[in-house]
């Protein structure tokens, strides 16, 4: 630890970034540089909480929200903390606490559905209706994530589920990817969707890690061709925002 | 469109896609533009016509009765100003014949001008500052005199005197010396045994200045008099009030003989006040005579008979009520050095004016609201002559006239008026640092007020700030419960000064044909008594064992204590607190003493309800409410953060002894201290080779409990020291009889106070400001968020004390749009929820500011929130901007 004691010390005069070996830090639990730095320049993003205490800072915070406020249980995909995740929002629903959820829904059925029972409102991320072309994306086919769509919708489940794609110009920004996504829409009774224009806000995250980002370069889309892509939604009846022009 | 179609098929509502478009906010009047343009120019200027006029009626007046003699000087004072109308001015009445102009008044403090006269003379070199002037920086830019150049003499480092005025100067503050309200009253404090103990604490700056600096203002105006009877009415009451009272005592033995010369001094101020006014008629007729242009000629003829008009009748239009209020403000402000004269409730005030002009179409909302924008010049220009403790120390150049909107009217219901919604209006397209602007808030305030409040503080200004006005009722019935306060007068209440809660009172105004009650002040100052203690600075003699380290003077007795256990610590500080207390205390009620004896209130005593019912002035007690004298407070959070490092480092943990820390501390934590580099922002470090030695210890400061995060920890202390102060200031007793309470406002002293104190065991380091405000975290140690921020700050009940100031940043992107506005208005919500007394907002980015303070003459304009007020970016000290700079700044709300 007395690498980190005293290379992590920054102050001005001394701007050299300090090495960080990924390595070593990977198996690090109380991470002593963050609290020797006083300008923070090593910081700890993540943060152990129990069950209660999460739902304490919920509790404490419900009163600040106004009338439209809730939790949104983001990630990663929180569902990869599924007990976790469970507690909690046992937890908000018996404080009549509203819970959103940001996940892939690339989960056991079961799990998944575990987890939705809880849930009020979801955005489900359909990245591409090519299999072959999610995989290739994403690592892994779309048909677990479809069923899984399907199955929440036929389990009788009464939250509000809005669809979302990252539109990535040249991977899923096709006349044809639309048109199989509006079928299996109409098919599974599904009338939100919300399209979010190609950024790269998470670039900085990934080289703070010091991984490198993939993306970092293409993908851009234009404002008329959201438009374009929006108005085939809009025709076959399906409520398509684009960004944060939302009705939620 | 279809995405309606298709979302209310589906039985959703949707609001946001609605796009409720944010009005565009209209520019100001032209009359506004271009007299601001003239301002933006002028540089802060002293003269010497008041302060001769007053000197010289005074002395002819030698041997008379003294609250007779004092009302003829101010009056005369009034009276031989030089009127002076700018062309398109429509409201006009300056304090001195400068548009931007002060004048001193050796009469309350001569020595300050007398240890200059020699060097003023000789145009030589700087004279010796006093301590707590070197701790204050005043901006260099905008207005300010910062340093003499041509005919014109630098005073105070702020304002600029010609040099033809210096030997008047000279000679005025001689006639005081050794008889001015500071002379007089430094007689008698230095018979007090503990009188060195007092120069030591001053010297040290632990408490930041003299009562008399600024012995009025931190109070609210009551414009009732002259509105309901006018001047000439006044006369008249005046007249029967002599003829029912002189030379009777009402059956008081000691005050009831002077009720007669009460009302003959009341005559004196009213004549200067109608005679101040009449001459600006006569400049404006005179103006006319030689104007060619029709337009101008037509101006100046209306403001001649605005003029004409008031200096004898009552208003009968909004215009003419607007300039008596303004008439009588200035009269105010020119009767002594202050600060915080403020303006109180005025949308409510002459609403009845505003009404009727409507009804009769004689004017529109549009003439309205351009006289409400010159309004803003005119009392953005009221500058406060002071030494540079106060000048730039306490005010940061900003002398906050606060105008209060919103709370209860007198039957207990929303109090807003439509006149309201203008002055907000003003406040948006005409944007000045004064008057500051203050809602407040309560549960029965229409929604679209509040909105439009919120889109006004978006703005960036740092005004409206918002004040929790049931808490404000709350506090009133308890501090003035002794006095008679009752519901119908708590709901009077409003700010006087930046943030200091002052008592009011409804008074029947009969106008148009029906009664309206109408708010006003009814208290002298809520802002004067032991002002300014830094409470950092008396822990940090605790650890030196009362001795100043800086200076290296002992300030307090030794305590020779080991302090084993953290109790023992807290009760030090708690018996140095007091022994501070107890002699500034007495000295500063020996100066408000002499203050009410020989320099009381003439103007103000005639306004504050009850003094004229009573026949008393302000000194004997004549207005309604007298418990408004107090402890200020400057640096809590520092405090408390330095505190909770102590108990968890020192006493929980036990990790270092006190002798460590306070080693760790007296080194500045191995780091080079601001006083050697000349760099006093909070997050500037640079190492010594003492760095690793301390690296450990000062992490460890660092990562102690910090207040703002809800952590119990650090929030526990804050409550026990409410909870203690709560019951140990009424201990305390002020001039006025009356037990003090607790004021926590530090205006700008974080800067000074800040400066002479050194690291401080939260890891600050030495010379550095304080956290600002009460309530507001330190910069940069709020890391949970704001709700967490919020559940620290309402750990105890905010209507204990007069105030609690809450200081917040925000991105303007975090409040972009009409959601944007709702955002706002939420956040603001949910503190007021909780308990919270007041938050205020800059809504601006740090990169801006900071580009601003590299080149400050292409953000001449740019205006930020300091502490409860706003001002000039350009006229606030370098110490205090990069304070502003590195408070937290929340990106979402």
């Amino acid at each position: 630890m007395s690498f980190c004691l005293s290379h992590g010390r920054h102050h001005h005069g001394a701007r050299t970034a300090p090495q960080v070996d990924w390595n070593k830090c990977k198996d690090c639990h109380d991470f002593p540089c963050t609290s020797i730095c006083p300008n923070r320049a090593p910081k700890q993003c993540v943060r152990e909480y129990t069950s209660d205490e999460l739902l304490q800072i919920l509790r404490r915070d419900f009163s600040s929200w106004g009338s439209n406020g809730g939790v949104t249980f983001s990630g990663g995909d929180p569902i990869t903390q599924h007990d976790f995740l469970i507690e909690v929002l046992k937890g908000c629903h018996k404080l009549g606490i509203h819970t959103a959820i940001e996940t892939s829904a690339h989960f056991p059925r079961e799990k998944f559905l575990d987890v939705m029972q809880y849930i009020d409102f979801a955005f489900i991320d359909v990245k591409n209706m090519d299999s072959e072309a999610h995989k290739a994306g994403t690592s892994v086919g779309n048909e677990l994530i479809l069923d899984n769509i399907r199955a929440l919708k036929q389990s009788g489940w009464k939250g509000r589920l809005v669809l979302r794609q990252p539109t990535i110009c040249g991977y899923n920004d096709s006349e044809e990817n639309a048109k199989k996504l509006i079928s299996f829409m109409k098919e599974n009774d599904l009338f939100e969707i919300n399209l979010l224009k190609f950024h790269r806000l998470g670039q900085t995250k990934w080289e703070q890690l010091g991984k490198t980002y993939d993306y970092a370069t293409g993908g851009e889309m234009t404002d008329e061709a959201m438009t374009a892509l929006q108005s085939l939604y809009l025709d076959a009846g399906i409520a398509c925002y684009i960004g944060h022009h939302t009705s939620f | 469109m279809k995405l309606q179609e298709i979302l209310k098929a589906r039985g959703i509502t949707d609001e946001q896609l609605k796009e409720v478009q944010e009005q565009d906010i209209p520019a100001a009047a032209e009359s506004f533009q271009r007299i601001m343009d003239i301002y933006y120019l002028l540089k802060v200027t002293a003269d010497m016509e008041s302060a001769y006029w007053y000197n010289r009626v005074w002395w002819e007046n030698d041997g008379d009765l003294l609250e007779v003699r004092r009302a003829k000087a101010v009056a005369a004072s009034l009276a031989h100003s030089t009127p002076t109308i700018l062309p398109y001015e429509k409201l006009v009445m300056n304090k001195t014949k400068h548009l931007r102009g002060a004048f001193p008044f050796p009469w309350v403090c001569a020595s300050f001008f007398n240890s200059l006269a020699e060097s003023l003379m000789e145009e030589a070199e700087a004279p010796a500052e006093n301590e707590a002037d070197s701790g204050s920086v005043v901006g260099a830019g905008g207005g300010n005199v910062t340093e003499s150049y041509g005919e014109v003499i630098s005073i105070a480092k702020k304002f600029g005197m010609r040099k033809e005025d210096i030997p008047v100067l000279v000679k005025v503050s001689k006639y005081w010396d050794g008889i001015s309200v500071e002379d007089i009253s430094t007689k008698y404090a230095k018979t007090l045994p503990g009188f060195e103990q007092f120069q030591n604490i001053m010297d040290s700056v632990l408490v930041m200045f003299d009562s008399f600096a600024i012995p009025q203002g931190r109070e609210v105006m009551n414009y009732y008099m002259p509105l309901q009877y006018g001047f000439d009415g006044i006369l008249e009451l005046c007249d029967e009030k002599i003829a029912e009272t002189m030379g009777e005592t009402g059956g008081d033995g000691v005050l009831g003989m002077s009720r007669g010369y009460y009302y003959a001094a009341m005559k004196e101020i009213v004549k200067g006040l109608s005679q101040w006014c009449e001459n600006y008629a006569r400049k404006a007729e005179d103006l006319a005579s030689r104007e060619p242009d029709e337009a101008y000629k037509k101006n100046y003829l209306e403001i001649a008979q605005v003029m004409h008009n008031i200096a004898h009748k009552r208003p009968s239009t909004f215009r003419e009520a607007l300039q008596m209020t303004l008439c009588l403000h200035l009269g105010v402000v020119n009767e002594d050095p202050q600060s915080g004269q403020s303006i109180g409730r005025l949308g409510q005030v002459l609403q009845p004016f505003y009404e009727k002009d409507i009804a009769d179409g004689t004017t529109t909302e549009e003439e309205v609201v351009e006289l409400l924008e010159l309004y803003r010049i005119k009392i953005t220009c009221i500058e406060c002559f002071a030494s540079a403790g106060v000048s730039g120390g306490v005010l940061s150049g900003n002398t906050f006239n606060n105008l209060s909107l919103g709370g209860q009217n007198y039957d207990g219901l929303s109090a807003v008026t439509p006149l309201e919604y203008l002055i907000i209006e003003a406040g948006m397209r005409a944007q000045t640092p004064q008057p500051t602007l203050s809602i407040l808030y309560d549960e029965k305030l229409p929604e679209d007020f509040l909105m439009k409040a919120a889109a006004c503080t978006k703005l960036g200004m740092g005004y409206p700030a918002w004040m929790n006005n049931q808490v404000g009722m709350n506090f009133m019935l308890r501090q003035y419960d002794p006095e008679g306060m009752d519901l119908y007068d708590a709901r009077a209440w409003c700010l006087g000064g930046c943030l200091e809660s002052a008592p009011g009172c409804f008074l029947p105004l009969e106008y148009n044909g029906k009664v309206t009650m109408i708010p006003g002040g009814a208290s002298p100052t809520c802002g004067t008594g032991i002002h300014f203690t830094g409470l950092p600075k008396v822990l940090e003699l605790v650890l030196t064992n009362g001795v100043d380290k800086r200076t290296g003077k002992q300030v307090f007795p030794p305590h020779n204590k080991k302090l084993k256990i953290f109790d023992e610590l807290l009760d030090q500080w708690k018996e140095y607190l007091d022994i501070s207390n107890r002699i500034v205390n007495k000295v500063n009620n020996i100066q408000m003493d002499v203050w009410r004896k020989y320099n009381m209130p003439a103007v103000n005593s005639l306004l504050k309800p009850d003094c004229f019912k009573k026949g008393q002035h302000i000194g004997n007690c004549g207005a309604r409410y007298n418990a408004c004298i107090n402890f200020e407070s400057c640096g809590t959070i520092t405090f408390i953060n330095s505190l909770a490092s102590l108990k968890k480092n020192v006493y929980d943990t036990k990790k270092y002894t006190l002798e460590e820390m306070t080693d760790a501390m007296l080194h500045n934590f191995g780091f080079r201290t601001a006083y050697d580099t000349g760099v006093f922002s909070p997050d500037y470090r640079e190492s010594t080779d003492d760095a690793q030695k301390y690296a450990e210890i000062f992490a460890d400061c660092i990562n102690a409990p910090k207040y703002g995060n809800a952590d119990p920890y650090a929030d526990q202390l804050l409550r026990d020291y409410h909870m203690y102060l709560l019951h140990y200031l009424p201990t305390l007793e002020s001039f006025f009889g009356k037990p003090e309470y607790l004021c926590q406002i530090s205006v700008s002293t974080h800067g000074p106070q800040g400066f002479i104190t050194l690291a401080t065991a939260d890891g600050r380091l030495a010379g550095t400001t304080y956290s600002d405000g009460s309530v507001s975290a330190a910069p940069g140690t709020d890391k949970n968020g704001v709700y967490a921020l919020f559940e620290s700050a309402t750990v105890y009940d905010h209507s204990q004390n007069q105030n609690a100031q809450m200081n917040l940043k925000l991105h303007p992107s975090s409040v972009q749009g009409v959601q944007g506005t709702r955002k706002l208005l939420e956040l603001v919500r949910t503190y007021m929820r909780k308990g919270g007394f007041h938050v205020q907002f800059n809504v601006v980015s740090s990169d801006i500011l900071k580009e601003a303070q590299k080149t400050p003459d292409q953000y001449r304009d740019l205006m930020v929130r300091v502490a409860g007020f706003t001002q000039y970016w350009c006229e606030i000290g370098k110490p205090i901007q990069d304070e502003v700079i590195y408070r937290t700044e929340y990106e979402e709300v």
